[in-house]
């Protein structure tokens, strides 16, 4: 009688997808590893909406010389400037990010600390390559 | 083959393809994106730039739509609204790239 009413309830709350859901992410101590995930997902929207930006600046060169005039004039300020460098980061951190993804798919760094380590060069390599592809793409080697 | 497998495969083989395009496009973009109509005109209409770009945002929008349908999965639980999602983001990353290229195309 008693199994038959829990499995009446279960079976309702179920059906009403009000499950309880297991602790998330604001219940654990930050890691690395939880610290680069979430990372990983905000950077991968935020690339997606870079480009869709990217493909309208392209566009906006069919609307002619004149028109084109206020973006490179956005461009050339330092809050253009300042968007440049944070893209540059962004994909930075997502090429790294995926290498090391990559790897674990290839059964590669599994091991704690070895997933560590990695997942520190990811974050500060991130850095790095980003003043590497500014200071390419700017000639200054 | 399961459709999740294909779709983990999509994923993995597009971000291989994507790295080294990834590469290429920032520091192309960082060295022309100040520049004058004229310049920036130049880089589009030449080659390879004209190709490496066209693939690029393909692969790119092609890999971001199999992974933002993930984040979906994870964070949309009412069907109706996960599946209108799902089309509009590929709707969208299709529409986009299409009118993009077909844009330097006519430069």
């Amino acid at each position: 009688m008693f199994n038959e009413k829990y499995e009446t309830l279960v079976y309702k709350l179920f059906m009403q997808n009000k499950n309880p859901l297991s602790p998330h992410l604001q219940i654990y101590k930050w890691q690395i590893s939880s610290l680069l995930s979430i990372t990983h997902r905000i950077v991968g929207v935020i690339n997606f909406f870079a480009i869709t930006l990217i493909c309208l600046w392209t566009l906006t060169l069919l609307l002619g010389q004149n028109n084109y005039q206020t973006i490179q004039i956005f461009l050339n300020t330092i809050f253009g400037k300042f968007a440049v460098i944070s893209l540059c980061w962004t994909f930075s951190f997502h090429i790294l990010n995926e290498i090391r993804h990559l790897i674990w798919d290839a059964g590669y760094g599994f091991d704690l600390k070895i997933s560590k380590i990695t997942g520190i060069i990811a974050l500060v390599g991130s850095f790095v390559l980003t003043i590497l592809f500014y200071f390419i793409g700017r000639n200054f080697f | 083959m399961h459709v999740s497998t294909k779709k983990w495969l999509f994923t993995k083989i597009s971000s291989l393809i994507l790295i080294p395009l990834m590469f290429w496009f920032l520091m192309s973009f960082v060295s022309i994106y100040d520049k004058e109509f004229f310049e920036i005109i130049g880089f589009f209409s030449n080659q390879p730039s004209k190709i490496l770009f066209s693939v690029f945002l393909v692969v790119a929008f092609f890999f971001s739509a199999l992974t933002i349908s993930e984040i979906f999965e994870d964070y949309l639980h009412d069907d109706r609204i996960k599946n209108v999602a799902n089309k509009a983001l590929y709707l969208f990353a299709i529409l986009i790239p299409l009118l993009t290229i077909l844009g330097i195309y006519t430069i």
